[in-house]
């Protein structure tokens, strides 16, 4: 039986071939996109499942909120993890990461800059699972100066000999050489950290410093099976208060209950691993985390494409169905039972499905590279690595086979013979109803895409023109200390080059990777009163190159000594310790350790300039004279850049044989701060495409249908008068009408969308009417084109011709 | 006594008034007779027939088939009696395009669950007795209209039905074609015993049968046997 129906679904598929592509291309981009995505959700939420205590360890981050300004650092201090492991019976171990980002490494005539480099406390190999290829993970790094490598950087170092004690050296000496004692395959790409050597924490005096107000260490602990880490969470307030309390009233020069009486907080707060990537937001993460919103937001997006793609497939055999219908008459007259006949329509969609999903694998083979580099991600789809793939899209074939197939299958079926035979059963008119709403479901979704993606568009085009209250452009950011004590020669040579305007030291930038610094100051003397503000250490030249405003007082002077002591502020700033516009002159108050005060004098105000990104509404600024010869920011007079860049190589090359020249443009450090949402908004934009391409091959199908089945009717208004345009709106109207509805319903969910998207932007555009008025325009012209082309050989037919066939 | 209707009735209610398609119509058909059923367009020949084919339901009156009760019985019941006993040829022949000869035929003995090795004997078997072996991979579409009315009676006869109910089956063809078909009917008729009830408007025609039941307005009007 399933054999026969097999078979005539074939012919049926093959007798409609127009239908048929269109069921088959639509439901194969809908698949397609859906295996994609199910790919990139499953990379997402497997992240550090590859350990296998994934959901015993947990990570220490330090929080707080200080007079309004929030702290989040996922770093903690050095003693916090030996603290809580000795404090608390239910750690069962805790380890620490030290980032210690790309030094140079050398071995022997070789030379590196790109390893990733991380001190790690000796038991790291027993709470992460990285098993050791070579060497005993238990002692591999017990000893000072031992490091654990990965295949590929034995590689790149040693060829193929044997790494294990080999010995590598860092460049800048800081150090001892290192010597190999283990080796890993490699970290997995879903791990939250990627680190190509790990050395001994042991060599590193920082990590034994019983220090409370420096944190620099990424610390996991290890908790007993199914034990809720809420319950030790509660507990580490009484660490906080006893550890850090003590040091921090000398930081801060207020005890602890002081602070907390002014509603501050302050606190370790624990993180499930897997809970990192997604969950997590952090500036000074070990990796770029995910957004468990796109997640949501990427899920729904295959969801939809997977039922506009079912909905073709619906409207499509529903609208066809007089063309069926004597096909069921007949063969319940020869004694088919309904059931019968709903299944072997459901066979046919469910061959057809078959045929789509494999299409859409070879649509995801070819789309995956550009997918994976669009997104940076790692997707393959192997079906030899990933057995479960195969019953798994079986599955889904099935799913998809009956979720497009089994209204039509019932509708279909239901067909009473006699009426069919009588030839009373005109169209599928009965469910015209049903089809519009689909179709209308079908473009409220194309119009929320094409909604979403124009403002993501907009919000861009928004944070490449605001008004940023400093000058990008033709900013170059070079790191100095690369150069050694050679830095401060090439600083002059670049001063007096006649192609640069002016030089500033600071490694304190407004766009991009930044140095940052909390400061805790009280206005005056009124140490009750704690303000958390950010530090800028810059230099004279810091203002004019970047072009901020001053809006009162003065910039601060190299030779006036007492300058040392004084500070500019920003607007913020001024407001938040209660000045008006008579900032200029006054003191502020910071502790330093061991009780000790230092007061400074505000210098000058500065106009709010944009240091932190759009997300983050700008918040209190103090800029205090300490130049920092390790970073320069170049100004450069208009001019030929590619020029100067030039010349800056061979300036550089002759000041160090080793390090090659690197800089970065303040604009473009700038514009890769939103390059998430650019590529959010790439992303979105295809599949926004995409998605309108299959509701649109649905829409061509069913004019098509409309044409044939009203071929009689356009044949005798022809032969009546009527003109073509005439008889194009005539077919054309009914849908625009069913786009205009989508339209309608569509409007307020988009903006509803893509507000709450917008939200995340402290600085945002607003979404005016005209951004509707695109989306309509774009979703009717779309539409217009698809069913105009129908409309249009319908109406051009010769009305003899189809007149004569009756 | 193969079927018994008394006293059918049928109606439809079109803008509150009734119209009666069928009236007080009373029939008893003989295993192995041949039956024509006469009367102008309208007159509620094919509604009769639908009846009979169990298509259709009366609104009033009983319908006794092998004994059976047939508006009593259950769909799956009925079904059950119908793909047994009733073969349908119709005017317009009503195969599916999309399968072959062979396979139409073939179709009605897949709804009554025989097994394949079986299928494929009677389909050869009725090829065989139609002469049409050399047609059966073609489509219906590659016949002409007498050719593709052969195949419908192949198919009705397929599942050996007691009787075969035929609405105008020589309707859309030629005068010589019609009567090949006649002729057939009337072999199946004599030699195997089939029981034949065909609508037709040709008195030529209707002479094969053994009675002639004339409808007016959904009436018996008369019945002639020769
Ligand atoms: N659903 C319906 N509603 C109203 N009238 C109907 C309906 N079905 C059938 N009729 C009417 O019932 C009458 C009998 O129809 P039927 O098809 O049985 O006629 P017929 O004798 O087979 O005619 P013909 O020789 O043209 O095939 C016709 O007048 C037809 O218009
Ligand atoms: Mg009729």
């Amino acid at each position: 039986m399933i054999l026969s129906y097999l078979q005539i679904a074939w012919r049926n598929i093959v007798k409609n071939k127009l239908y048929s592509s269109i069921n088959i291309v639509g439901l194969a981009t809908g698949i397609a996109t859906c295996l994609i995505i199910m790919l990139f959700v499953n990379q997402e939420l497997g992240y550090d499942r590859y350990n296998e205590k994934a959901d015993r360890i947990v990570r220490v981050t330090f929080q707080g909120n200080v007079q309004g300004e929030k702290m989040n650092e996922s770093t903690v201090m050095p003693p916090v993890a030996q603290t809580l492991k000795a404090d608390f019976p239910e750690v069962e171990a805790a380890t620490r990461i030290r980032d210690y980002g790309k030094p140079n490494l050398i071995y022997k005539d070789k030379s590196f800059k790109e390893d990733a480099f991380a001190f790690v406390d000796s038991n790291f190999f027993r709470v992460f699972t990285l098993p050791l290829i070579a060497g005993n993970s238990k002692t591999a790094l017990v000893e000072p100066n031992t490091i654990v490598i990965t295949k590929a950087f034995a590689k790149k170092y040693f060829g193929n000999d044997d790494p294990m004690g080999k010995i590598i050296n860092f460049q800048d000496g800081n150090f001892s050489p290192f010597k190999v004692t283990g080796l890993i395959d490699r970290v997995p790409v879903n791990s939250h950290f990627q680190f190509e050597v790990f050395a001994s924490m042991s060599g590193l005096p920082e990590a034994a410093k019983p220090s409370w107000t420096s944190s620099n260490f990424y610390t996991y602990l290890v908790l007993p099976v199914g034990y809720d880490y809420k319950r030790l969470e509660t507990k580490l307030s009484k660490v906080v208060e006893k550890y850090i309390g003590p040091q921090m009233q000398q930081a801060l020069g207020m005890t602890m209950a002081q602070f907390k009486a002014g509603g501050n907080r302050l606190g370790l707060v624990l993180q499930p691993l897997t809970a990192i990537h997604l969950h997590a937001d952090f500036a000074n993460d070990l990796s770029p985390s995910g957004d468990i919103r796109y997640i949501y937001i990427f899920c729904a997006i295959a969801i939809f494409m997977l039922l506009i793609a079912c909905i073709n497939f619906i409207n499509l055999s529903t609208a066809g169905a007089s063309k069926r219908a004597r096909e069921v008459g007949i063969r319940k007259v020869l004694g088919s039972s309904k059931t019968e006949l709903v299944w072997q329509f459901l066979t046919e969609s469910t061959l057809i499905t078959a045929i789509a999903l494999l299409m859409a694998i070879g649509f995801v083979y070819l789309a995956i590279p550009f997918f994976n580099q669009l997104a940076s991600q790692n997707l393959t789809l192997n079906f030899t690595e990933n057995l479960f793939l195969v019953p798994g899209l079986f599955l889904f074939m099935l799913t998809i086979g009956i979720l497009a197939g089994a209204y039509p299958a019932f509708f279909l079926s239901s067909f009473k013979p006699v009426a069919v035979l009588k030839g009373k059963l005109t169209s599928g008119n009965q469910s015209v109803g049903i089809r519009s709403s689909l179709v209308v479901f079908q473009f409220l979704i194309s119009i929320i895409l094409i909604f979403s993606t124009t403002v993501v568009f907009n919000q861009l085009s928004y944070i490449q023109h605001k008004k940023l209250g400093y000058d990008k452009e033709q900013v170059i950011i070079l790191p100095a200390y690369l150069l050694g004590k050679n830095s401060e020669i090439f600083r002059q040579q670049l001063q007096n080059d006649p192609r640069v305007s002016n030089v500033s030291r600071s490694g304190f930038l407004p766009a991009g990777p930044s140095n940052n610094n909390n400061f805790f100051v009280s206005p005056g003397n009124n140490s009750t009163q704690l303000i958390k503000t950010l530090r800028y250490d810059v230099d004279e030249n810091y203002i004019p190159v970047l072009g901020i405003k001053i809006l009162s007082g003065r910039n601060f002077f190299t030779d006036f000594s007492s300058d040392s002591s004084g500070v500019i502020i920003n607007e913020t700033a001024a407001r938040a310790f209660g000045w008006k516009n008579n900032a200029t002159g006054k003191t502020l108050t910071t502790s330093l350790n061991k009780g000790e005060k230092k007061t400074y004098t505000i210098l000058g105000v500065v106009k709010d300039f944009h240091f932190k990104s759009l997300h983050e509404r700008i918040s209190p600024l103090v800029m205090v004279l300490a130049p920092d010869p390790g970073m320069l920011i170049v100004k450069l007079k208009p001019g030929d850049t590619g020029e100067f860049l030039t010349s800056l190589k061979t300036k550089w090359t002759k000041l160090t044989a080793e390090e090659p020249l690197s800089y970065s443009f303040l604009d473009d450090r700038y514009y890769r701060t939103y390059e998430s949402e650019q590529k959010a908004g790439q992303i979105l934009g295809i599949f926004s495409g995409l998605t309108i391409f299959v509701a649109c091959l649905g829409l061509f199908g069913l004019a098509t249908f409309t044409a044939e089945q009203r071929k009689k009717e356009i044949g005798i208004r022809k032969v009546l008068g009527a003109s073509i345009a005439g008889i194009v709106n005539l077919i054309s109207i009914d849908f625009l009408k069913l786009v205009l509805v989508a339209f309608i319903i569509a409007s307020p969910l988009a903006w509803y969308i893509m507000n709450q998207w917008l939200e995340n932007f402290a600085y945002r555009m607003v979404i005016s009417w005209w951004l509707f008025a695109w989306s309509a325009a774009v979703a009717m012209l779309i539409a217009l084109i698809t069913v105009s082309f129908q409309a249009i050989k319908a109406a051009l037919a010769n009305p003899v011709k189809s007149l004569r066939t009756e | 006594m193969l079927l018994q209707l008394n006293k059918i009735f049928k109606w439809v209610n079109v803008g509150g008034s009734r119209t009666f398609l069928l009236r007080d119509i009373n029939l008893t058909v003989q295993q192995g007779e041949f039956i024509s059923i006469m009367g102008p367009s309208g007159s509620g020949k094919s509604t009769l027939l639908h009846i009979i084919g169990m298509l259709d339901d009366a609104d009033e009156g009983e319908y006794v088939f092998a004994d059976q009760n047939v508006f009593k019985l259950k769909e799956k019941q009925r079904s059950q009696l119908y793909k047994q006993h009733i073969g349908f040829v119709f005017q317009a022949y009503h195969l599916i395009d999309e399968l072959t000869v062979y396979e139409n035929i073939e179709t009605p003995l897949i709804y009554q669950d025989m097994k394949g090795s079986e299928r494929k004997a009677v389909v050869a078997d009725i090829l065989d007795r139609f002469g049409i072996v050399g047609k059966k991979d073609l489509f219906p579409s590659q016949l002409s209209g007498g050719q593709q009315q052969l195949v419908g009676i192949a198919r009705a006869l397929a599942s050996n039905p007691k009787v075969i109910l035929a609405d105008e089956p020589t309707g859309n063809l030629n005068s010589k074609q019609g009567e090949e078909i006649m002729e057939l009917f009337k072999k199946l008729n004599k030699e195997d015993g089939v029981t034949i009830i065909q609508v037709t408007h040709s008195e030529k025609n209707a002479s094969y049968g053994s009675r002639t039941i004339h409808l007016l307005d959904g009436r018996v009007d008369q019945i002639v046997n020769s």
